[in-house]
């Protein structure tokens, strides 16, 4: 009998030095995982990026497996593929992103178009008929279109290097005669509005050119390290691709047996639905993508600037609401500022491109809400409006454009993790 | 059903080479090739692994998988240990795996409201709570650990996902689990049969 009370109380010693083990080990890992955090937060949004990447291409990996190849030289082959499409994608980007000499030509440009359709939009009929609407126009945009102005007037060193691209400098060939025409054009643009203090003229150029010197060196840096950071995510996306359920058994293993069938079930369940929404949510924006590109070809523009706009707009459509509006500004300046368009659709007027545009976005949004999101998504992780709205505001404002993007995936997550979670936690009876 | 004892895995019986006789050189160099990849392979696995593997040889469940195949199974479970006394599933919670005993006994139980009715002790080599590699219908009686007992669980949807991975593995370990539901409704229907021949007798 002393044997078995020996055993039961040494048993009882043993279960309490267990317990302050693991409080103690719980507690240590939680102070230094919150210093991790904290010292290391600007790695946390790569590492989520990469894994979310893993996680929506996954089917990938797995649909196209051959099945005599090494696993870890077919996850080498998918990614070198995946590499060499998004290689191509941002080469033919690039290649729309402007250099020095274009953004100065896109500037005069878009000065010259708009003062040009300001103008127009303002100008008095000979019968007199809409001047109240004209006059009403002129009050409102007047002061908006000075702001522009200001924005887009070229500083003395960037007039000095326009007329140098102008006559051929640095090897590239001179700027067309249309849009130096343009330039000598907006040199004679005035202020719409006469300020009561200070009298209209040219802008103060060498000002501001001052303070740009430091901020340019500190973008320098800090793009350095944003780099850095970022390496991170395609490292984690080949290293989780790599990964053949070592991890997640890493994770069960560290389970108490009473909630191991649980603790698979969740993951699973949790697994397949962000799944399901990151790679329906991945589809849908290539859907609105292509639909503005086809759009925009339609209407004539240039293929390549086509396409740019749709990848853009297409990634922006991740945030809801605000990527529409995002894709058409793009769209619309692009439309403001474009010359010679000949539309592919008969009978369309290249003058109005602009409002073209406007009715390409409202179609291309139109057709995410009524066909590609109830296709794609069908209806698997239904969040109220509202709550969208919020998440979007509080992501803004936590983390800029980054948070606005990762808003909606994150609720979706914290949603599903929660609900599944609770409805297995009742059914395996543990609550 | 525990492991057959001795057996080695590594080393091939004697007397059975596969270089006896005229065998082409092709042949030969083909037969020796695959032999250095195998040993490769098996010296490449660790020994716990080595270990399952042999042990899922001898479970009937997957009497019909080749070692290859049986090295995919080897990497979807999950071994668990469990304690005198320790529940491994109780009934009414939904199932999501089957298990196999490695090692020790464990007891099924079906509770009533006043009794504990035991149904089986189960010991190495066996397995239990099959069913829920079907669905995730409620489980029909407890398993109960009555000793310290080691087990290796094989998760549903691991086994869905082996489908599209290796289906020739997944065929094989569902025509097992077909063929014993199978046998089992056939000795139930005896069973029915044997205990109210007057009833089925009148149904006629």
């Amino acid at each position: 009998m002393s044997n078995v009370q020996d055993f039961e109380e040494k048993e009882r010693e043993r279960k309490v030095r267990r317990k302050v083990f693991y409080l103690t080990f719980a507690t240590l890992a939680l102070i230094f995982g919150g210093f991790l955090l904290w010292k290391l937060s600007s790695l946390i949004l790569p590492i989520i990026v990469g894994c979310l990447l893993a996680l929506a291409f996954r089917p990938v990996k797995e649909r196209f497996r051959i099945r005599w190849l090494p696993h870890e030289i077919q996850v080498l082959c998918s990614f070198a593929a995946i590499g060499v499409v998004l290689f191509f994608a941002f080469n033919t980007f690039r290649k729309h992103i402007p250099d020095e000499e274009q953004k100065l030509e896109f500037k005069v440009r878009l000065k010259y178009k708009l003062n040009d359709r300001y103008r127009q939009l303002v100008a008095k009929s000979p019968e007199g008929k809409s001047n109240a609407v004209a006059a009403l126009l002129e009050k409102e945009l007047g002061p908006l279109m000075d702001k522009i102005n200001q924005v887009l007037t070229l500083n003395a060193e960037e007039r000095n290097l326009f007329l140098k691209y102008a006559a051929g400098y640095s090897g590239k060939p001179p700027i067309q005669s249309k849009f130096v025409d343009y330039f000598r054009a907006n040199q004679t643009t005035g202020k719409y509005v006469i300020p009561e203090e200070t009298p209209a003229g040219t802008a103060s150029p060498t000002a501001p050119a001052a303070p740009t010197q430091p901020p340019a060196a500190e973008e320098g840096t800090s793009l350095e390290s944003k780099f850095s950071a970022w390496i991170l995510a395609p490292l984690i996306f080949l290293f989780l691709g790599f990964d053949n359920g070592q991890i997640r058994r890493f994770f069960i293993s560290l389970v108490p047996n009473r909630y191991f069938e649980l603790s698979l079930t969740v993951l699973d369940r949790l697994d397949d639905a962000i799944g399901r929404y990151l790679r329906g949510t991945l589809i849908e924006c290539f859907l609105v993508g292509l639909t503005l590109a086809l759009g925009l070809i339609l209407l004539g523009i240039p293929p390549g600037i086509a396409v740019a706009i749709g990848v853009v707009s297409g990634l922006l459509n991740a945030i809801p609401f605000l990527g529409a509006v995002i894709a058409l500004v793009i769209g619309v300046s692009y439309a403001l500022i474009a010359e010679d368009v000949r539309p592919l659709i008969p009978g369309l007027n290249p003058n109005d491109l602009a409002l073209y545009v406007v009715i390409l976005v409202v179609i291309a949004h139109v057709l995410d809400d009524v066909v590609f999101q109830p296709f794609v998504l069908g209806g698997a992780v239904n969040v109220h409006p509202l709550v969208v709205v919020i998440a979007i505001i509080a992501g803004s404002l936590i983390m800029g454009l980054w948070g606005m993007l990762f808003a909606i995936p994150t609720v979706v997550v914290v949603k599903t993790a929660v609900e599944t979670f609770f409805k297995e936690l009742k059914d395996y009876r543990i609550i | 059903m525990g492991a057959p004892a001795g057996q080695n895995f590594l080393i091939e019986p004697a007397g059975q080479s596969r270089f006896n006789g005229l065998i082409p050189m092709s042949a030969r160099k083909f037969a020796a090739d695959k032999l250095l990849w195998e040993t490769l392979g098996r010296w490449k696995r660790s020994s716990p692994e080595l270990d399952r593997i042999q042990f899922l040889k001898t479970v009937p469940f997957f009497d019909q998988l080749s070692n290859r195949q049986l090295k995919r199974v080897s990497d979807i479970t999950f071994e668990r240990t469990y304690q005198t006394d320790e529940l491994i599933f109780e009934e009414g919670q939904p199932g999501a795996a089957l298990f196999l005993i490695l090692d020790g006994k464990i007891a099924i139980e079906v509770c009533r409201e006043t009794s504990t009715t035991r149904l089986a002790v189960l010991e190495t080599g066996a397995f239990f709570g099959e069913m829920a590699l079907l669905d995730d219908t409620p489980r029909s009686a407890t398993a109960r650990a009555l000793e310290r007992t080691r087990t290796l669980a094989l998760y549903r949807n691991d086994l869905n996902g082996l489908v599209y991975r290796h289906p020739r593995t997944a065929c094989r370990i569902y025509r097992s689990l077909a063929t014993m539901i199978g046998d089992r409704l056939r000795s139930t229907n005896e069973l029915v049969q044997m205990k109210t021949p007057a009833d089925t007798a009148g149904l006629g």
